[in-house]
């Protein structure tokens, strides 16, 4: 480099200058439309778990199949203003499984055990089926799968379980890989309320 | 597919209503079955005990209903620390290439950002993905581009016009993955080299034409076929891992091909590193034309003995190669560098 600055060097200086200025406009003219993006949410109404809503029907497990994640983003949830707390869950058993001499099915219906059950209130020890359960799903094992959200659907359960997309682990990929499998549109990326 | 669930689902309502004429029946039938035959093989019927959830009063020893937890988007704060640590990686990448002079520095930096860019944000700090929101914000008015994804777009462009592709040099996990596969380089013959580079061009185009489409059409093709995201991510579909592997394993001889052919933000990069204020000086002080790093550039951006701005990606690999470096950093030692690396392919 030389000390006198050539005529292509000031010519240089010029058009870096003009590319920042043209990329500052820009990006300025991007801030003045910004906003905060919305997340991907589910809307448990249009899921095709409560259309279905049987026991016993193919399990729609797109929510767990298409996400990008290696474990999905998406959970079921139990409501529990609405959950009745039976003896016998259809979500937490399955309810075709053989019975067990206590009088309870043998098999669970979570594939991954991810539901947890427990006596609440007033415990008769005598007789378990006079109690109330309730019943908790672990966020770190479900995957979203679906299968408690169809269990508990009219006229098995209360429908107090749904999925839900977790925004503390969905990367709000500018399109859902999810809401693209979904046979039901049940996603859309809404503003953060 | 669509109608088809549709159609399953009305089939289902049907099959429910008709269920619920005979649920008399079928109680009473249950009850029945429950009672004298306790280990029948299953419930088969099952029915429903209650018909709502149970007050809290009903359930006793002061039970308190658990909250649903919420889970609320990531917050503001922790998207602006991925600003100002993609702004700080840039800065440090241009401080290693262009004061501190160190492959060493820039390899330890490469790592640093596969761990957090890559592995930890699971690459969605891109700059290379923003392209599609940029375009998006640009085309339609409903569409509010977050503040991070613009500043995320534009903070590479502007040290690359300071600076050089120094977002390329380590900062890009798709780089940065790339480049550490890279151990036994061929060069790519020229004008292969420039005709695959347009490649990239077209990438661009149709990543801007599918983002541009309205908001039912619209596509992020670059999100979509983004080859190494899935490695970060530990899944993704079997054609994309397949395709990431295929590259990397090209990538063990062929340096960087997505960057250097696909890469649609390196298009970018490319044309506006061309004016950039500091280019990568291969010697330390005086440039010499002794000649001996000419072959030693795995991306073909050493031409007539100086870095090419829009091809060089900032990778400090040529300083190693350099008799004058050599005599810098390690005070002295006869330099080892006469051998060529680069083998013609």
């Amino acid at each position: 480099m030389s000390d006198k600055p050539t005529r292509r060097e000031i010519l240089g200086h010029a058009v870096r200058g003009a590319t920042l200025v043209g990329l500052g406009g820009a990006a300025t003219y991007l801030l003045t439309k910004s906003g905060k993006e919305g997340t991907w949410k589910l809307n448990p109404e249009a899921c095709v778990n409560s259309r279905l809503g049987a026991v016993g029907v193919d399990v729609c497990e797109r929510c767990a199949t298409s996400c990008v994640l290696a474990l999905s983003a998406v959970r079921a949830v139990n409501d529990h203003d609405k959950c009745g707390r039976c003896y016998i869950c259809p979500a937490y058993f399955d309810v075709q499984s053989a019975i067990t001499p206590e009088g309870l099915p043998s098999q669970k219906l979570c594939p991954r055990d991810a539901i947890d059950r427990k006596p609440i209130g007033d415990i008769d020890p005598d007789d378990p089926a006079n109690n109330y359960y309730e019943y908790t799903i672990d966020e770190r094992l479900c995957n979203g799968c679906g299968r408690c959200v169809m269990a508990c659907k009219e006229p098995a359960g209360l429908t107090s379980i749904r999925l839900e997309v977790r925004h503390d682990l969905c990367l709000d990929c500018n399109r859902c890989a999810i809401a693209m499998d979904c046979p039901d549109d049940a996603y859309d990326r809404s503003p953060v309320s | 597919m669509i109608e088809d669930s549709n159609v399953r689902g009305c089939e289902h309502t049907r099959s429910w209503r008709e269920r619920r004429a005979r649920r008399g029946t079928w109680v009473g039938l249950v009850c029945v079955v429950a009672l004298l035959l306790p280990a029948a093989p299953a419930l088969g019927q099952y029915e429903r005990p209650v018909d709502a959830a149970p007050a809290a009063e009903d359930i006793g020893e002061d039970y308190a209903v658990p909250v649903v937890q919420v889970h609320p988007p990531r917050a503001a704060w922790r998207e602006l620390v991925d600003v100002i640590v993609l702004g700080g990686a840039l800065g440090l990448a241009a401080w290693i290439v262009h004061w501190r002079r160190s492959r060493r520095a820039l390899v330890a930096l490469t790592i640093g950002c596969i761990a957090y860019f890559g592995f930890h944000r699971q690459g969605c700090v891109c700059p290379i993905g923003a392209i599609q929101n940029v375009t998006v914000a640009l085309v339609d008015s409903q569409y509010a581009i977050s503040y991070f994804a613009v500043a995320i777009f534009f903070l590479p462009l502007v040290l690359a016009v300071l600076f050089g592709r120094v977002f390329c040099a380590g900062v890009c996990p798709l780089g940065a993955i790339q480049e550490l596969v890279l151990l036994h380089p061929l060069r790519v013959p020229r004008r292969t080299d420039r005709l695959l580079g347009l490649l990239k061009w077209v990438y661009l185009v149709a990543a801007i034409g599918f983002a541009a489409r309205t908001a039912v059409d619209r596509d992020f093709i670059i999100c979509r076929f983004d080859p190494f995201v899935g490695f970060f991510r530990f899944a993704g579909p079997l054609h994309m891992l397949l395709i990431g592997g295929g590259l990397l394993l090209v990538g063990v001889f062929i340096g960087r091909p997505y960057c250097r052919y696909f890469c649609p933000y390196g298009a970018i990069l490319s044309l506006l590193s061309r004016v950039s204020w500091r280019r990568v000086t291969i010697t330390p002080d005086k440039e010499l034309d002794c000649g001996l790093c000419a072959e030693a550039c795995p991306y073909g951006a050493i031409k007539d003995l100086r870095a090419e701005r829009s091809t060089c990606l900032a990778c400090a690999r040529c300083f190693d190669y350099c008799p004058r470096h050599r005599i810098r950093t390690t005070g002295g030692r006869a330099p080892e560098a006469a051998v060529s690396p680069g083998k013609e392919s």
